[in-house]
């Protein structure tokens, strides 16, 4: 008995293992210039992409390996199986299985091993230049780990017979062993499998010679291995592929039947022996096996009737390609396949109406779903490249399209340009790297630095190539120390571009805690290549930017309060801060003045045109519902196609709910808005009676900021945005919106009509609407103001506030004290004028309400409120003839100091 | 030449788990040196920043490197490492010489081959790894005659900023800055002065590129049949959450399959996302290789708000890694990044009770 078999152990990026009791090991053969006319064609031509896909399409096909062979004396070997070998490596789903180095000549095998990762074959040596070359050629191969393909050839030439066969296999085998240590199980002998039906009758056993030395070795050389060139064995019946089909199959039976183990062979041309036709099957066997010296006429008689009748079809599983565009990019995308990316794409194109809604929509889509799998550890760092190939060339065939469409409308953006770098200390940047490639094939212009660069290079070039963002890359601890320094001279040297942090010891929370406080422009952590591509995209698109910019700070903000303890962030002493307050250039600029002062009220206002100034995206987002709405489309652009489809069914929801509350006067919107001449006073702000400026009508009170800002930038407070001196003719502005009926109707549906889905559309609807109407009268301000024309901007830029002037609200980050409210609504009339009513907790009733102060100052902008400390709240607590107990807590949240 | 230590490790293995010892770069920090300091003499008109450089302090700070060995063996480190990671020519033209792009020029193997030319490189890297060696050697060699206990120093081969799997150019994959040559000979250098410097094994670690590695392991094998020399060799990988190496992608099972050739004293795994994400790894290579087994994760993911810039405190990798012992997973252990002689000291003695991984029959 022969110990049992040791299992061939062989791999790619995955592992194969072939044991005992495995299947045959399908080799394939046509990567092989040899063994395929086509591949050989591609070769030649440089067509390496479709090259490629013959690889990709044999492992589909089920090959264990492949075999790669570029032995043709028009190609440069070493220089072709170098280049090949590393386009595969980019290729995951070829990669995984194991490769076959296949020449004759030495070195293009040696220079395949230094190609692989894995543990491949090399086919082959052979005793054919004497013991010495072999040896030295084994103990190389033994040195990169890889198993040996043995061909039975000797000094003397080829083994045809069995005699011949056993003979050179055993001899090289004692060599293998004894003197090289050659694992035993490393090692494959191929005992050659020549061309039988020649008509030379010196050949007709030749099928049978390989099947009983296959045998003798199996039983005499432990743990070896044999393998063949299937296809060599029906060379005489070229251009019949259903005769060569059926000996392939019926050789290998019986071959396997001897213990052959693998062979080279096309797994898409291969008949299965059972479906044979039991003549051709005869006929077939009778020259296999050498059965009758007549053999090879009777087949070729039988041969006759089945030329020219086509093989089995290359099987390619393109069922894919039935499914609608969309998914079809996607698929593209998931798996790296080019070959039907510009069809599609120019589908999708036609579909979608433009170039850009293809890339924001099914192929932004498709990367994010990369992305999420790669952040799953579900995909590799090489199958994101790839899938980012493959974007890239979906972005070359719309690019044309897109430019075409901004030399129609010049004033339009295209992609933006990316300035990243490794930062100064670091060397790292295979990452970035990455970023790279992904940024570029989306159509970002990008400038890479490299590594170690200065902060003072980074921000020259991103002043010198107009930047539209600045990515920073680092990988070691001190270089987190770098990036805060980058920010803060970004700040110093009042950048305004978005800042993206990256590379392995970064963390969102380090960037929220430390970074993003250091500069005033947006912070954002990208936490892989793959998720630079959404940020990037959000943070240069018209649409998408605020709200992005909205959830980033946010997320900031949460870190911030989880992060306790640690280093607090410095504040300075309220006088300080005052002293720097924000300087409005009154002496060279005039207010705009209202056409009226006083009020105006707003009895019934139409819902119809309010719902056509919805910002819809906060509604799904009540839905839990992430994505941003696009209004063209009206489609929520979401990460999960479930979460766009679901948001697809709601919206249509939400308009039938609509219909029913415009047709039945469910709702009523009832608003007030006014101006009233006003300066401000230290931080607080005097609306007078009249024009005259000498009487108080209502005094409010602001808030100041006192985080310390290395940058000098001001530290704001409301008050700033108009001017302290009486003689300056300024005003404020004030507003109060409500919208009536919801709650009630909520209510009904609920306890009459157990209806708790629809009672919540109606009430998010309402706030909805009350938001619009916030921004409609916002807009109806500025006009009366004189600071915009009416139709100045559209509705979407409305939401988007791309507009002069602001309308924060008590309670809200620019002034957090919600008991300014009462000050504002007395000054207003607004409950009387509008229904909505403060309760004891300074909440609005009915809840589907805004208000806000309206300030019209060009600089006047948002800001935040936190870290107060307690010089500022004892003030503010006079100020306001309250407590300092009262006042700490109201403003409990913002405190920078405990009680 | 040393006297081979082979089978004073393989017993060494068999009777307990072997501790290893932590993050040199983490210690470093602990110092708080400046530019100034890590540039010494030597280097002090360097034209680039060598801050975080660390493989040069062996030569301008020798009493800090001296004393991290020193805190590592006292806190029970059988073996420790050279402070060696990045001391090829490859790694070290980093810091030394100008980037190609910044002259719009690209970095391939001409560029490269210059660097393996380039004479001060060459010498600073035969330096790097003598010296090195000698600082680990002295500290490892006092301790094993104070306490008795044999101590050991392994000769470490990091990995490179460059990579022969990835094609840095996506428009052209098939495009690699370096050769395989390169890459083998920049190895073969490092290995050859570590040998020289009489290291008692070499590990090859944070493997994130298998074919980098490979380049490698066939310098060391040339090397051992060159000198007729053949140290213990130690193959580390560093694998993500998927359980494949993180720039060739390449799965663990693979990648033992791959090397299995060159008989390494162990196999295992090293930084990683933390002990949690790679156990599953771990267990994997415990089953099936049938060498020893190491494993040195890091503490953790960085976060830059702890003190080690790591979440893991000492006890944190203690458990962590003793529940590995008691699954009968190790036979070395210690740390990656973020890994402090308080580590060390943890993780060595919460392994104490228990017995190292008997090899598979």
């Amino acid at each position: 008995m022969t110990p049992e078999t040791r299992p061939l152990r062989l791999s790619g990026t995955d592992a194969y293992v072939h044991g005992p009791d495995a299947n045959f090991l399908m080799i394939g053969e046509r990567t092989n210039v040899a063994g395929s006319p086509r591949f050989r064609k591609l070769i030649k031509e440089g067509k390496l992409e479709e090259a490629i896909e013959v690889a990709r399409q044999q492992v589909s096909n089920g090959a264990n390996v492949i075999d790669i062979c570029f032995d043709e004396g028009l190609i440069d070997g070493v220089a072709m199986m170098t280049r090949f070998l590393q386009l595969l490596q980019g290729e995951p789903d070829v990669a995984r299985v194991p490769f076959m180095i296949d020449s004759s000549k030495w070195e293009i095998l040696e220079a395949g091993l230094k190609c692989l990762q894995g543990k491949g074959i090399v086919n082959s040596i052979s005793l054919k230049e004497g013991e010495e070359r072999f040896r030295e050629q084994a103990r190389t191969i033994r040195r990169y780990g890889a198993a040996v393909v043995v061909m039975a050839f000797d000094e003397q030439g080829q083994a045809a017979t069995y005699s011949d066969k056993v003979r050179i296999c055993k001899r090289a085998y004692r060599i293998l062993i004894d003197e090289v240590h050659f694992p035993p199980e490393d090692i494959i002998f191929d005992p050659n499998i020549l061309t039988v039906a020649t008509g030379i009758p010196e050949h007709d056993n030749y099928a049978v010679d390989f099947i009983e030395a296959t045998r003798w070795i199996k039983e005499s050389l432990p743990h070896a291995r044999v393998s063949g060139g299937v296809s060599n064995i029906s060379f005489s019946f070229r251009g019949n592929n259903v005769v060569r089909e059926a000996m392939h199959s019926a050789f290998l039976y019986h071959a396997t039947r001897a213990g052959m183990d693998m062979g080279i062979v096309n797994a898409g041309m291969l008949e299965v022996y059972d479906e044979i036709p039991s003549d051709l099957l005869e006929g077939v066997e009778d020259v296999i096996l050498n059965r009758r010296s007549d053999a090879t006429d009777r087949l070729l008689e039988l041969a006759e009737q089945f030329r020219g009748q086509k093989g089995k079809e290359q099987e390619v599983d393109l069922r894919w390609r039935e499914q609608p565009v969309e998914k079809r990019l996607e698929h593209a995308l998931l798996k790296g396949i080019t070959e039907f990316i510009e069809t599609d794409t120019e589908e999708a194109r036609l579909k979608h109406g433009r170039p850009l809604k293809v890339i924001e929509g099914p192929l932004m889509d498709g990367m994010s779903i990369v992305g999420d799998l790669f952040g799953a550890g579900k995909m590799f760092l090489p199958q994101v490249v790839k899938s980012a190939r493959v974007m890239k060339k979906a972005v070359a065939w719309l690019t044309p399209f897109m430019e075409e469409e901004k030399a129609a409308n010049p004033g339009q953006r295209s992609a933006g340009k990316v300035v990243m770098a490794t930062v100064k200390g670091d060397v790292h940047d295979i990452g970035k790297n990455i970023v790279g490639v992904v940024l570029s094939c989306n159509g970002f212009e990008v400038t890479d630095l490299g590594v170690m660069v200065p902060c003072e290079k980074i921000l020259a070039t991103a002043r010198e190539v107009g930047a539209d963002i600045i990515g920073l890359s680092g990988l070691i601890t001190p270089s987190l120390d770098e990036m805060m320094h980058v920010a803060s001279e970004m700040e110093r040297e009042n950048f305004t571009l978005p800042l993206l942090i990256g590379g392995a010891t970064t963390s969102a929370a380090h960037t929220a805690i430390k970074i993003a406080p250091g500069y005033s422009g947006s912070v954002v952590h990208v936490l892989d290549a793959s998720r630079s591509v959404p940020v990037t995209t959000s943070l240069l698109s018209e649409n998408q930017r605020d709200e992005f910019i909205a959830a980033n700070e946010a997320r900031h903000e949460k870190h911030r309060l989880s992060f306790s303890g640690g280093d607090r962030r410095k504040t300075i002493p309220l006088a300080e801060a005052r002293s720097n307050r924000f300087e409005g250039g009154w002496d060279n600029y005039t207010p705009p003045v209202p056409e009226f002062t006083g009020t105006r009220t707003i009895e019934r206002q139409s819902i119809r045109e309010l719902v056509s100034y919805i910002d819809w995206s906060p509604f799904f987002h009540a839905w839990e519902l992430r994505g941003v709405w696009d209004p063209e489309t009206r489609q929520l652009r979401s990460r999960n196609p479930d979460q766009a489809r679901e948001a697809a069914r709601l919206y249509s929801e939400a308009w039938d709910l609509i219909e029913q509350i415009i047709a039945g006067k469910r709702f009523t919107a009832r608003g007030i808005f006014g101006f009233f001449p006003a300066n401000s006073d230290g931080d607080d702000i005097i609306a007078w009676t009249s024009d005259d400026r000498s009487e108080e009508r209502v005094r409010m009170h602001t808030l100041r900021q006192q985080l310390d800002k290395s940058s000098g930038k001001p530290h704001y407070a409301l008050a700033d945005f108009l001017s302290d001196d009486r003689s300056v003719p300024d005003y404020l502005g004030g507003f109060v919106v409500g919208i009536h009926g919801a709650d009630e109707w909520a209510q009904e549906l609920e306890e009459k009509e157990h209806d708790p889905y629809r009672a919540i559309m109606v009430k998010a609807l309402a706030d909805r609407c009350a938001e619009a109407f916030a921004e409609l009268l916002h807009h109806r301000a500025r006009v009366a103001w004189g600071i915009e024309n009416p139709n100045q901007f559209s509705n979407e830029e409305l939401i988007k506030e791309n507009y002069q002037g602001i309308r924060p609200a008590p309670g809200y980050p620019a002034q957090p004290d919600h008991t300014e409210k009462p000050l504002l609504f007395e000054l207003l009339g607004a409950s009387e004028a509008t229904g909505v009513t403060l309760t004891e907790s300074q909440a609005m009733h009915p809840g589907a309400a805004v208000c806000g102060l309206y300030f019209s100052h060009p600089g006047s902008r948002y800001f935040a409120i936190n870290s107060l400390q307690q010089d500022q709240v004892e003030d503010y607590a006079r100020r306001k003839g309250i407590t300092l107990a009262a006042c700490e807590k109201w403003l409990g949240p913002w405190l920078g100091y405990q009680p | 030449m040393r006297p081979d230590s082979t089978v004073h490790l393989q017993d060494l293995l068999t009777s307990r788990i072997a501790i290893l010892d932590g993050a040199m770069g983490t210690t470093i920090r602990e110092y708080g040196l400046d530019e100034q300091g890590a540039r010494g003499q030597r280097f002090a008109d360097a034209p680039k920043d060598l801050l975080n450089n660390g493989d040069i302090l062996s030569l301008t700070q020798p009493d800090t490197i001296g004393d991290i060995h020193k805190r590592f063996l006292e806190a029970g480190s059988d073996i420790i490492e050279t402070n060696t990671f990045s001391a090829t020519t490859l790694s070290q033209a980093e810091f030394f010489v100008e980037d190609p792009r910044e002259q719009g020029g690209r970095k391939d193997p001409d560029f490269f081959q210059k660097i393996l030319e380039n004479e001060f490189l060459c010498t600073l890297v035969e330096d790097l790894n003598l010296e090195s060696s000698r600082l680990a050697r002295e500290q490892a060699d006092r301790l094993t005659e104070e306490t008795g206990i044999r101590r050991y120093v392994a000769g470490a081969i990091g990995p490179l900023t460059i990579s022969l799997s990835n094609a840095p150019d996506h428009d052209d994959p098939s495009f690699r800055p370096v050769t395989f040559d390169q890459v083998h000979d920049s190895y073969l250098h490092q290995a050859r002065a570590l040998v020289e410097g009489g290291c008692d094994l070499l590990l090859v670690e944070t493997i994130f590129d298998s074919l980098n590695a490979k380049a490698a392991l066939v310098a060391i094998q040339k090397l051992f049949e060159e000198t007729g020399v053949s140290l213990p060799l130690v193959i580390s990988a560093a694998v993500g959450s998927g359980g494949a190496t993180l720039i060739s992608a390449q799965r663990i099972e693979a990648f033992w399959i791959a090397v299995q050739h060159v008989h390494p004293l162990a196999v295992g795994l090293n930084c990683c996302e933390g002990p949690d994400v790679l156990r599953p790894f771990i267990a994997e290579l415990a089953d099936s290789a049938n060498c020893f087994t190491s494993c040195y994760p890091n503490a953790g993911l960085p976060n830059p708000l702890a003190p080690t810039g790591f979440d893991l405190e000492p006890d944190d990798m203690a458990a962590y890694m003793a529940e590995f012992a008691q699954a009968g997973m190790l036979n070395i252990a210690g740390g990656c990044c973020g890994n402090t002689p308080e580590h060390i000291a943890a993780i060595s003695e919460a392994l104490k009770p228990h017995a190292p991984r008997t090899l598979p029959a």
